[in-house]
């Protein structure tokens, strides 16, 4: 009798966190199906298909209903699909409150989706409480994510207190996510083995990005501490902003002796398809970062900053980046420690920019940024600065004490009388989420998909598109056509 | 290696060639086993798309710097920012030319890289002058209201 192989099983963030990344998530459905059957053939363990910014990108710029895309993908995988959501915000910054919540995870789970991965921005794991339940009553797995971020208080002890959390909650699986690739080997080593000792048998997993370029390292020390699963991304679109590559990832957990289920040459046929989907979209792959020390310091994410410069300059600021950069360093530790994601990466960035801007700190303070000092969005990770609360000056009947959401009145009601009865559930949420004519586009005709296509399909379509071409002869193998305008 | 089918790596270098011979009115190509053979119209290569000009270098319309009467106290923009006038879209705005303020009624907002400041009246009195429209951009330090001390 042979000892069994330890497996480690991969999630495909292809068709989500991948673009996202790389593309403004700008990935289109007609993009994704015909790769579906592939995608669903490679040998991942769970999908992502759904995250805030795909729903988000969904509505506001793809004019894609998000329920016919989530409805659609789960109906052509076979591999269990994956849904993102921000806790009690869903898919924005917003907090909802608990009727909507509920009704986000039922209608998720009718739409196919068999597990529901759930996060909040700051680690506060009350404003999980109501997705969770709800997940659960409909039939979902439920994915309980902690979010990394480097601080004196973002500590091993802090997450394996999270890690509890979440296990209390009721989590099938557990996740480290680290957005801004901040993990380190060696920090690894350490936090680790510690949040699955802490797991009690329950699976950990590893969704970690490659700003810093060192992320391979870092999975590679997730699957020795004995994680069971990693998010990992079709090689065109891995690294640089996005996550490692699955087929890099999969030979590193092979070499440590792990069983992999992944299919090499079905995923070179996706790596194929999505190197030429760039090409033919003019978007960018992913580039292996180079490592840099100062991403540790800031943890403004590379695309953010551009993306600030950018602000700065339309403002003729653009000659005190550096200056705002230093100032965030000291806003984040001023405010707590807040994790330098949306929406508090824009708080600080902003809040820092005011400072910089009017030669004195915390003379203006956003009215977003009260609200997270009130407690309104959830629990402050530390302490905040004297000199911050004392400009803030806020009255103790401001301060938000219990669960985000119990705050909140149900909204259905309200909803269900100013849609009528026939709306559906997916109506509903949106008009919940979204304001009237954002959501007009969304009724616009869905195009034929494809389900299938192949090099020799997409060389005649793209031949096809080029107005300039009159004649076309291509021959191979035996197979010769011609095409003539 | 005589029946094999195309490869997305072929189809790239294909698609990478076509397109980097733009200017010549034929084409031929043979790798292998495979054969690509075009003509373009006229020999006539299509322009390529002109890049769409960045919103940056469009110039805001100028709008000459207001300021307010000097014996009121103006009320100041902290930042760069719009200049809203009401809480929300459709909402009745906080304050009208005629309303007595206190130093810290919110007369308006200004939004900041998408974030929202209250401004506060700073001081006690009534609001006189309201110098830029909703909704409008404003300099930092730009004047937006007059109120008169009480």
């Amino acid at each position: 009798m042979t000892k069994r192989q330890k497996r480690f099983d991969f999630v495909d963030v292809t068709l989500r966190d991948a673009h996202q990344c790389l593309w403004g998530t700008r990935m289109t459905t007609e993009m994704m199906t015909p790769v579906l059957s592939e995608i669903d053939r490679a040998g991942y363990s769970v999908i992502n298909i759904l995250g805030g910014a795909v729903f988000d990108v969904c509505v506001r710029y793809l004019h894609e209903n998000p329920w016919d895309r989530i409805a659609l993908l789960c109906e052509r995988l076979s591999t269990p699909c994956d849904a993102l959501t921000r806790g009690q915000s869903l898919y924005t910054f917003e907090l909802f409150p608990d009727d909507v919540v509920a009704l986000n995870a039922q209608l998720l789970a009718r739409l196919g989706i068999k597990v529901f991965t759930v996060y909040d921005a700051l680690n506060d794991n009350r404003n999980l409480e109501s997705s969770v339940k709800a997940g659960r009553e409909a039939g979902m797995k439920i994915n309980g994510w902690m979010t990394y971020t480097l601080s004196p208080v973002h500590t091993d002890a802090y997450y394996v207190e999270r890690a509890k959390e979440l296990l209390a909650l009721g989590s099938d699986y557990l996740c480290i996510k680290d957005p801004t690739g901040l993990l380190t080997p060696e920090r690894g080593a350490t936090l680790f083995p510690a949040v699955v000792k802490a797991s009690s048998g329950v699976p950990v997993q590893l969704h970690s990005h490659c700003q810093s370029a060192l992320a391979p390292k870092v999975y590679e020390e997730a699957i020795k501490a004995g994680f069971q699963a990693g998010y990992t991304a079709s090689e065109p679109l891995a690294n640089g902003a996005s996550l490692p590559a699955t087929e890099e990832i999969g030979a590193i957990a092979r070499r440590l002796g792990f069983q992999v289920s992944l299919d090499d040459e079905v995923l070179k046929t996706i790596a194929g398809y999505f190197r030429w989907l760039c090409i033919r979209e003019g978007k960018p792959c992913g580039q292996v970062a180079k490592y840099d020390p100062a991403l540790y310091e800031h943890q403004i994410p590379g695309g953010m900053i551009s993306n600030l410069h950018y602000q700065l300059e339309t403002m003729k600021l653009g000659h005190r980046l550096p200056e705002i950069l230093e100032e965030i360093a000291q806003v984040r530790k001023d405010l707590g420690y807040p994790i330098v994601v949306s929406p508090f990466a824009q708080y600080l960035v902003t809040q820092a920019t005011l400072n910089v801007v009017q030669g004195e700190r915390y003379k203006t303070i956003p009215d977003e940024i009260r609200k997270y000092a009130r407690g309104y969005y959830g629990k402050v990770a530390a302490p905040m600065a004297p000199e911050f609360l004392e400009r803030l000056n806020l009255k103790s009947s401001e301060l938000v004490t219990g669960r985000p959401g119990e705050h909140i009145e149900p909204w259905l009601p309200r909803l269900r009388k100013e849609l009528g009865p026939g709306a559906s559930d997916g109506d509903l949420l949106l008009a919940a989420f979204y304001d009237k004519d954002l959501l007009a586009p969304l009724e616009r005709p869905k195009p034929e998909y494809r389900f299938k296509t192949s090099p020799l399909h997409e060389l005649v379509a793209w031949m096809g598109q080029r107005r300039d071409i009159e004649h076309a002869r291509i021959r191979f193998a035996g197979t010769e056509m011609t095409f003539s305008a | 290696m005589s029946e094999r089918n195309l490869t997305y790596e072929d189809l790239v270098q294909i698609v990478e060639l076509v397109k980097s011979t733009s200017q010549f009115s034929e084409f031929r190509l043979k790798v292998g086993d495979i054969e690509v053979s075009l003509k373009r119209a006229n020999g006539e290569a299509r322009p390529l798309p002109v890049p769409v000009q960045r919103s940056t270098e469009e110039k805001p319309v100028s709008r000459g710097k207001v300021s307010v009467s000097e014996n009121l106290h103006a009320v100041k923009a902290p930042m760069v920012g719009t200049f809203y006038r009401a809480p929300a879209p459709g909402e009745p705005p906080f304050v009208e030319v005629g309303q007595e303020v206190e130093p810290d009624t919110i007369v308006c907002i200004i939004e900041v890289m998408k974030l929202m400041n209250s401004i506060e009246a700073g001081v006690r009195g009534v609001v006189k002058e309201i110098a830029v429209p909703n909704a409008t951009a404003v300099e930092y330090g730009e004047a937006l209201m007059g109120i008169e001390p009480r």
